[in-house]
C-alpha cells in the first residue's frame, strides 16, 4: 500500500487538522483577557487521536512541543475507559504529566457515534495558581508544595456536568479567581471549536476513513522528520554549560550536559550527566526537557513538518530520574523556564558540532524574570512581573538578531507606557548596550540593559538572571559574549552591585539595572570586514577602542584606517594564533569531581 | 462640480485600472499598463484615453477617487526617505526593539526587517514625562538644538519625534515641533501626538516613523499627479483611499500619509460592500483572488471589519494570524484584510514526504504559468484550470494572450499525476481542490479571530480568479451564495467610486471610570469632534451631511486589551455608569462573559470618528462587453461527474435562471457554475449570483 491512500484527501485532511489546531489557539487569544496568554503566547492548542497521539498542534509556544501526549497519557491512565462524552479533564501537576503548577491543561474527549475518535487538548499559563509567591512563578521555593495548587488528573466535567467540587477550589486557592476562571473558559471554548469541526470531518469521511488519515499523518510527520535527519552527518557528539545557580544554594554552578547520537534516520538527545535535581525551582519534568530537546532539533531540520506523534518518533530523548532535566518529588519547578532556556543554549552547542553550518552561538541565554511586588500608595497590592531577553548569538552566515525574541519561547515585550500606568515601577532605560556581544566574523546580537525605578514607599523585587558567571559560548572562531550584570543604583555613590538570582527589600527611588549577557560570536573577528565593523562604530554598537581590541579595525573619525588594521590584525593575529575551535568559553569550566 | 461622471483610478505594479461611472449606471473600463518609473504619467495618459473611448471631456468629471500603492511600495522597497528620529533618554531602540515577537518558529535563519531609520539617525535627548503627564525631567532645549543640528548634518530628508509618555502630555513635543521649525525649516517633519496620541511607545513611535519615512515621496506624487491632471484640464477633486475604506483629499493624504498605506486593497471591499446591499446581501465575505495572492475581508451588517494595527512593508504573506513581526507596525484602521499566497500562479508541487502542496511559490507574470509558454516549467493553478477546460485555450482577455494546453497538460503529467499516481485530470482537479483549502484556512481564521460564522454570508468574488474559484471557496466555507461583480478583474478601481469620505481621531485618556472626572473626558471628546468637523467642513461637508460618531477604548483595570463601545451624545458624571455598562455588555457579547459591578471599568482611548456623506453613485447597468467567444467545451468536474459539455456564456447570457454547468467569459475574467448551481444576473447591480 502507498504510504498515502489519496494524495489529495489526505492533504484536504491535512489542512483541516492543521486549522482545527490553528482555530483553537485563535479562539484563546480572542477570548482570554491575561496578558500571559494574549501577549506572551504561554499557551498551545492540539488535537490528539482516540488514543492519545498527538496528530496537530496549534503554532504558539515551543516549550510546550511534546507536552501534550504525557500529559494526555497520564489522564488516560487515570481514567482509562470510565471517559464519556461530555467529559472535560484537567490536570497541572508536574508529577501527573504536568510541565510546572501555572501550565493547566484541558482534554475534551471526541465522540462519533459512540466511538472516541480524538481529544481537543489546550495548555494555558495562568496568571496565579496560588502558593507561597504571586504569580507562582518564584524561583526560591525549594519544593513544589510551596508551589500552589496540584490538580491531579480530574474531570473538570463529567458528561457535560460540572465538576463544582473543583471549581470551588481552584476558586478558593488562586489570588485572581476571576481571571483563572474566565482563562479556563477560553481553553473550553477552544474544545468545543474543535470538536464540531472535526465532527464535520468525520461526517464527510466517515470513521474508518478519518482513522487511516490520522494514521496517514503521523506517518507522513516520521517520514518527513527521517528524511531530514538522514540528511544530517551521523556521530556522537556532547556539549556542556552551566547555569550560574539556582538561587538557593548562591554561587553553586549547575551542570547541563547533552550527548547527541544520529545515526541514519534517528537521533538521540541524552543528558546524562547533568546536574542532580536542585534546591530551588528550576527543575524540569521529563516532558519539559524534551520540548526543548525536540525544539533544538526541530531548529537544524530542513522542510516545514507537521508536529505530530511522528515527528517524536524518530527522535530519542533520554533523561535519568533524579536530575535536573527529570526530577523527582518534591523537586520545585515553578522557574524550569530558565533551565529550558539554557537547554537549548547547550543543546545547540552539540548540534553545532554536528551541523557547523546550521546553528547559532550561544544567545543572551533566554529570559530574565523581574517582580516587583508590594502595595501601593492606596494599600492595595501590586505585582509587576517582567520576563526579558532578546539577543540572539552570531549566525554561521549572518550576525545575531538584536531585540528579538529567544528561539524557544516567543514572548513580546509588555509597553514601557503601559507598564508605567500600571505599575509604580518607572522604566528608565531600554536600549542596546556597545561592546557586549561576542565579536567574529559575525557578531552576536547587541543585548539591552533596562532600568527599573521604584516608586511604591517600599517592596520586594524579585530577579531570576543567569549567565552572570558562565559567558554565552562563540562557535567556530567567534569571541564569548560578555557577562550579564545586575545592580542596584548604578552611577551613584550607592551603586552595588547583586547576584544574578536574588531576592530583596527595596525603598522609592531605588534603581536596578539588569544588562543581559551578550550572546556569542561566530568566526573569526580578524576576519570580519573592517566596513562592518565601521557600520558598527556608526551605529555606537561597537566603540573605536572595541573595534581596536576585538576586531583589530583601526577607526578614526568614522573613517577606517586600512595600513593600521592591516597592521594591528597581523600583530593580534601572531599573538593569539589560529581562531580558538570550535568553541570559545571566556570562562573556566568547572572541574567535575568524579570526573563524569 | 459641472461633471457628471465619477473617476475611479487603482494601480497595480502591472496594470492601472481605470474605470468610469456616469449618469444611469453607465459604465466604462480601461486598463492601461502602470508607468512604473511615474505612476501619475499612466493615470493622466490612461484617464485621457478611457474619456475619450466613452466620449467625454475633462469637462464631465465630478470626481477621482484613487487607491494608491504609492506608499506601500515606497516602504516594500525601502525607497522612502531618510528620516532622524528623536527620542527620550535611554530609549534610543525603541523602533528596533519593537515588541521583540516573531512571525516565525523554530527558523534560526529569521531575519527582522531592518528598522527605518538606523541607528546612527536615531538620537536621544535629556527629558522625562511619567504615566500622568507631570514632568519628571524639563527638555533639555540646549541638547535638542545639538540633536536637531546633528540630525540635519547627516542629511535626513525628515524628523520624526517619539517620547515616552508623551500621550499623557505633549508639551515636549510640541517644544521640540517649534524647535524643528525654527532649526530645520527645510526639513519635514513630524511629532508622534499629532499622528497618534496613544499609549504604546513601540506602536506610536512606529507610525510616527512610516509617516515620515513616506512622506516626501507621497507628497512629490500627489504634486505630481495634481499637476499632470491640471495640465490635462481635468480639476475635479482628487481623494485617496485610506486603509480604513474611508476617503480622504490629496492635501490630507499628503499631509498624514500613513492612512493610504493599504489603499489599493481597500477599494474592492468598499464596492462590495456597496453592491451587496441592493442584492440583500448585509454580510459577505469578499474575496479578491488574483495572479499571486487572494485577500479577504468580511463584512458584517453592511461594515468591513476593522483591524487597528497593521504590519507594513514585510514579506506580503502572512504565515498565520498568530505571529507578528513581520513588517513594520503602523496603528491606523484599517480594513482587517486577511491575505494567502494562493493565485493563479501558485506552483503545484510534491513534497519530501509525498503529499501535493500549492505555492506559496508562485510562478508569477513571468515565466508565468506553463500555458503562458514563457518559458515557466513548473505546473501552476491556472494549468489546471486550463486542463480542466474552465479556461479557454484561446486566452483571456478576448485573446489577447492564447494558452498552451498541451504544453500544461505535459508538465502536470509528468510533474503532478505521475509521481502522485494519478489521472492527469484528478491530479489537476486535487490541485484546485487543495489550493481552495489553503485559502479557506486563512479566511476562516479572520471569521474565528472575530468569533464570526461565515455561513450566512455570501461571498463576493472578484479579481482576475475570484468568481473562478469562488463557488468551491463558499462551498468550502459552508456558504451558499456567491455573487461576482460587474468587471471582476477592475473591481477594485470600481469599488473606489462607492467610497465615502472617513477620517479617525483618538485620544488616549486613561481613567477610572468609577473616579473619573466626567468633564474631563467631554472637554477629551468634544476637541476630537472640533477636529473632526473642521476637517469635514474644509472639505465641504456640512449639517445633514456630516455624520460624527464617538466611541471610547474600554476595559477591565489589569485587563491588557481594550474593546471599543459606542456612544451617543455628550458625556456627564450621571452617564459615566452607563459608558461601563456598554462596556459590560460588549465584554459579555465577545467573551461571553461579564464581571460584577464591583470590577472597576478603565477608559483607555476616546475615538471619533467623522464621515462625510456624498450623493449616492448609481448603479453600473449590466456590462454590455462580451468577449463574443460563444460555444461550449468540455470540462471536468470530478471523478464522479467526470466530463461534460459546458456551455461557455457572456454575462448578458444570464438575464433568466440558468442551471450549471457553464462559464461566463469576460474580458478581464472567467467564471464558474458547476452542475447544479444555478445562476443569474442581477438587473441593479449587474452582478451575477450563484446559488
Amino acid at each position: 500500500m502507498p504510504p498515502i491512500s489519496d494524495p489529495v484527501a489526505f492533504e484536504l485532511f491535512k489542512n483541516a487538522l492543521i486549522a482545527i489546531a490553528d482555530e483553537m489557539a485563535l479562539t484563546i487569544t480572542r477570548t482570554t483577557y491575561s496578558g500571559v496568554l494574549k501577549d506572551n503566547m504561554d499557551f498551545s492548542t492540539a488535537f490528539c487521536d482516540g488514543e492519545g497521539r498527538l496528530i496537530a498542534q496549534g503554532l504558539t509556544l515551543p516549550g510546550h512541543l511534546g507536552s501534550l501526549p504525557t500529559a494526555l497519557k497520564s489522564a488516560l491512565d487515570r481514567f482509562g475507559d470510565t471517559i464519556v462524552d461530555g467529559d472535560v479533564l484537567c490536570l497541572n501537576d508536574p508529577y501527573a504529566g504536568g510541565m510546572h503548577l501555572p501550565d493547566i491543561f484541558v482534554f475534551k474527549p471526541i465522540f462519533y457515534e459512540g466511538q472516541r475518535m480524538a481529544f481537543a487538548a489546550t495548555i494555558c499559563h495562568h496568571t496565579d495558581v496560588g502558593g507561597r509567591v504571586a504569580g507562582s512563578n518564584a524561583a526560591d521555593s525549594t519544593e513544589i508544595y510551596q508551589e500552589g495548587l496540584r490538580i491531579p488528573p480530574t474531570k473538570l466535567y463529567s458528561a457535560g456536568q460540572p465538576n463544582e467540587t473543583m471549581f470551588d477550589l481552584l476558586r478558593t486557592n488562586v489570588r485572581l479567581p476571576v481571571q483563572v476562571e474566565a482563562d479556563l473558559r477560553a481553553q473550553l471554548a477552544a474544545c468545543h471549536i474543535a470538536e464540531r469541526q472535526f465532527l464535520e470531518i468525520v461526517e464527510d469521511q466517515g470513521a474508518d476513513q478519518t482513522i487511516t488519515l490520522m494514521d496517514e499523518l503521523i506517518n507522513y510527520s516520521e517520514r518527513l522528520a527521517r528524511a531530514a535527519i538522514s540528511k544530517l552527518p551521523d556521530g556522537e557528539w556532547s556539549f556542556e554549560d552551566w547555569i550560574d545557580d539556582d538561587g538557593v544554594d548562591l554561587g553553586t554552578p549547575i551542570r547541563l550536559f547533552v550527548t547527541f547520537k544520529k545515526s541514519g534516520d534517528r537521533i538521540q538527545a541524552d543528558w546524562t550527566g547533568s546536574n542532580p535535581q536542585v534546591r530551588g525551582a528550576i527543575n524540569n519534568t521529563f516532558s519539559f526537557t524534551q520540548a526543548a530537546s525536540y525544539c533544538a532539533i526541530r531548529c537544524v531540520l530542513d522542510g516545514d513538518i507537521p508536529t505530530n506523534e511522528g515527528f517524536f518518533r524518530a527522535i530519542d530523548v533520554v533523561a535519568p530520574l533524579g536530575t535536573i532535566a527529570n526530577m523527582e518529588l518534591p523537586g520545585a519547578c515553578a522557574a524550569r523556564g530558565l533551565t529550558g532556556f539554557r537547554m537549548i543554549d547547550c543543546a545547540l552547542g552539540a548540534l553545532a558540532m554536528m551541523a557547523p553550518d546550521k546553528v547559532m552561538a550561544a544567545s543572551d541565554g533566554g529570559n530574565t524574570g523581574i517582580s516587583i511586588g508590594g502595595w501601593d500608595a492606596d494599600r492595595k497590592p501590586f505585582v509587576y512581573v517582567d520576563f526579558t531577553c532578546g539577543a540572539w548569538g552570531a549566525r554561521p552566515w549572518a550576525d545575531g538578531l538584536e531585540g528579538n525574541a529567544n528561539i524557544f519561547s516567543n514572548m513580546a515585550s509588555q509597553s514601557v507606557e503601559i507598564t508605567e500606568a500600571e505599575h509604580p515601577v518607572e522604566i528608565l532605560r531600554y536600549e542596546f548596550l556597545a561592546d557586549r556581544a561576542g565579536a567574529g566574523l559575525y557578531r552576536g546580537g547587541a543585548p539591552f540593559a533596562r532600568e527599573y525605578r521604584i516608586t511604591a514607599d517600599t517592596a520586594s523585587l524579585q530577579v531570576r538572571a543567569d549567565r552572570a558567571n558562565f559567558r554565552p559560548y562563540g562557535l567556530y572562531g567567534g569571541g564569548a559574549g560578555h557577562h550579564a550584570r545586575n545592580a542596584l543604583n548604578p552611577g551613584t555613590a550607592n551603586e552595588q552591585d547583586l547576584e544574578p538570582k536574588f531576592t530583596m527589600d527595596v525603598q522609592a527611588g531605588d534603581v536596578l539595572l539588569h544588562e543581559l549577557a551578550g550572546p556569542g560570536g561566530w568566526g573569526d573577528p580578524l576576519e570580519r570586514p573592517p566596513v562592518d565593523v565601521l557600520d558598527d562604530v556608526v551605529d555606537e554598537l561597537v566603540s573605536e577602542a572595541g573595534a581596536r581590541r576585538d576586531y583589530g579595525v583601526v577607526i578614526n573619525g568614522h573613517a577606517i584606517d586600512a595600513a593600521a588594521t592591516n597592521a594591528l590584525r597581523a600583530k593580534l593575529q601572531a599573538k593569539r594564533g589560529p581562531a580558538p575551535t570550535p568553541f570559545t568559553r571566556g570562562d573556566a569550566v568547572p572541574a567535575l569531581e568524579d570526573g563524569a | 462640480m459641472s461633471g457628471e461622471w465619477r473617476i475611479g483610478v487603482d494601480i497595480g505594479g502591472t496594470f492601472t485600472d481605470i474605470v468610469l461611472l456616469g449618469p444611469e449606471g453607465r459604465l466604462s473600463v480601461r486598463k492601461v499598463s502602470s508607468s512604473v518609473d511615474d505612476y501619475a504619467r499612466a493615470i493622466v495618459e490612461g484617464l485621457a484615453v478611457a474619456l475619450d473611448e466613452a466620449g467625454l471631456t475633462a469637462a464631465d468629471v465630478a470626481d477621482i477617487r484613487h487607491g494608491a500603492t504609492v506608499a506601500s511600495n515606497a516602504i516594500l522597497e525601502r525607497k522612502g526617505a531618510r528620516v532622524g528620529l528623536i527620542g527620550t533618554v535611554g530609549f534610543r531602540d525603541v523602533l528596533e526593539i519593537r515588541t521583540l515577537r516573531m512571525p516565525r518558529l523554530y527558523d534560526l535563519a529569521w531575519e527582522k526587517p531592518k528598522p527605518l531609520v538606523p541607528r546612527r539617525l536615531r538620537v536621544t535627548v535629556p527629558e522625562r514625562i511619567d504615566a500622568n503627564g507631570a514632568i519628571v525631567t524639563p527638555l533639555d532645549m540646549e541638547a535638542a538644538a545639538v540633536a536637531i543640528d546633528a540630525l540635519v548634518a547627516k542629511g535626513v530628508d525628515a524628523i520624526a519625534v517619539a517620547l515616552i509618555n508623551a500621550y499623557a502630555n505633549p508639551a515636549h513635543e510640541q517644544a521640540l515641533k517649534a524647535l524643528l521649525a525654527e532649526r530645520a525649516p527645510g526639513v519635514a517633519s513630524c511629532i508622534s501626538t499629532d499622528v497618534l496620541p496613544e499609549i504604546r511607545e513601540y506602536e506610536r513611535t512606529s507610525t510616527t516613523v512610516v509617516n515620515c519615512y513616506v512622506l516626501p515621496v507621497v507628497g512629490a506624487y500627489l504634486k505630481s499627479l495634481q499637476a499632470g491632471l491640471s495640465a490635462a484640464k481635468v480639476d475635479a477633486p482628487l481623494s485617496l483611499m485610506q486603509s480604513s475604506g474611508g476617503l480622504t483629499p490629496a492635501d490630507a493624504a499628503a499631509r498624514l500619509p500613513v492612512h493610504i498605506i493599504e489603499s489599493g486593497p481597500a477599494g474592492g471591499v468598499v464596492g462590495a460592500q456597496a453592491l451587496a446591499e441592493p442584492l440583500g446581501e448585509s454580510s459577505i465575505v469578499s474575496f479578491d483572488m488574483g495572479g499571486t495572492t487572494a485577500k479577504a475581508a468580511l463584512v458584517i451588517d453592511g461594515r468591513a471589519e476593522r483591524a487597528e494595527e497593521l504590519q507594513v512593508g514585510g514579506e506580503a504573506i502572512q504565515a498565520s494570524r498568530l505571529l507578528t513581526g513581520q513588517g513594520y507596525s503602523v496603528k491606523t484602521r484599517a480594513i482587517d484584510l486577511a491575505e494567502v499566497g494562493a493565485g493563479g500562479g501558485s506552483i503545484v508541487w510534491i513534497d519530501a514526504g509525498g503529499a501535493m502542496q500549492i505555492g506559496p511559490e508562485s510562478a508569477g507574470a513571468s515565466p508565468g504559468p506553463v500555458a503562458y509558454g514563457m518559458g515557466g516549467d513548473r505546473p501552476t493553478v491556472t494549468d489546471a484550470n486550463l486542463i480542466l477546460g474552465y479556461l479557454n485555450p484561446a486566452g483571456l482577455a478576448g485573446g489577447d494572450r492564447p494558452l498552451d494546453l498541451e504544453a500544461a497538460r505535459a508538465v502536470f503529467q509528468a510533474k503532478v499525476a505521475d509521481p502522485l499516481g494519478l489521472s492527469l485530470e484528478d491530479a489537476a482537479f486535487g490541485a484546485r481542490r487543495i489550493a481552495v483549502a489553503n485559502m479557506m484556512r486563512t479566511i476562516r481564521a479572520v471569521t474565528v479571530e472575530r468569533g464570526r460564522d461565515p455561513r450566512s454570508a455570501a461571498l463576493f468574488a472578484f479579481g482576475g480568479n475570484g468568481p473562478l474559484f469562488g463557488w468551491d471557496m463558499a462551498m468550502a466555507l459552508g456558504m451558499n451564495r456567491v455573487i461576482a461583480p460587474p468587471a471582476p478583474g477592475l473591481f477594485s478601481a470600481f469599488g473606489l467610486i462607492y467610497a465615502e469620505v472617513e477620517h479617525h481621531y483618538g485620544r488616549t485618556l486613561r481613567r477610572v471610570l468609577a473616579n473619573a472626572d466626567a468633564s474631563e473626558i467631554e472637554a477629551a471628546w468634544a476637541a476630537l469632534e472640533t477636529e473632526a468637523i473642521d476637517q469635514l467642513v474644509a472639505e465641504g461637508f456640512s449639517g445633514p451631511t456630516q455624520s460624527v460618531k464617538r466611541t471610547a477604548s474600554l476595559r477591565y483595570k489589569g485587563q491588557t486589551h481594550e474593546l471599543e463601545v459606542d456612544w451617543t451624545g455628550p458625556i456627564s458624571a450621571g452617564k459615566l455608569d452607563a459608558l461601563a455598562e456598554a462596556f459590560g455588555e460588549e465584554h459579555a457579547r465577545v467573551y461571553g462573559h461579564r464581571a460584577g459591578a464591583a470590577e472597576p471599568v478603565e477608559l483607555i482611548t476616546l475615538r471619533v470618528s467623522g464621515r462625510g456623506l456624498g450623493d449616492r453613485p448609481p448603479l453600473a447597468r449590466a456590462s454590455d462587453r462580451s468577449t463574443g467567444t460563444h460555444g461550449a467545451r468540455q470540462a471536468y468536474f470530478g471523478p464522479k461527474l467526470g466530463w461534460l459539455e459546458t456551455p461557455v456564456l457572456s454575462r448578458k447570457d444570464l438575464v433568466s435562471s440558468r442551471k450549471g454547468p457553464f462559464i461566463v467569459e469576460e474580458y478581464d475574467a472567467t467564471c464558474l457554475a458547476p452542475p447544479g448551481v444555478s445562476g443569474e444576473i442581477n438587473d441593479a447591480t449587474g452582478a451575477i449570483v450563484l446559488r
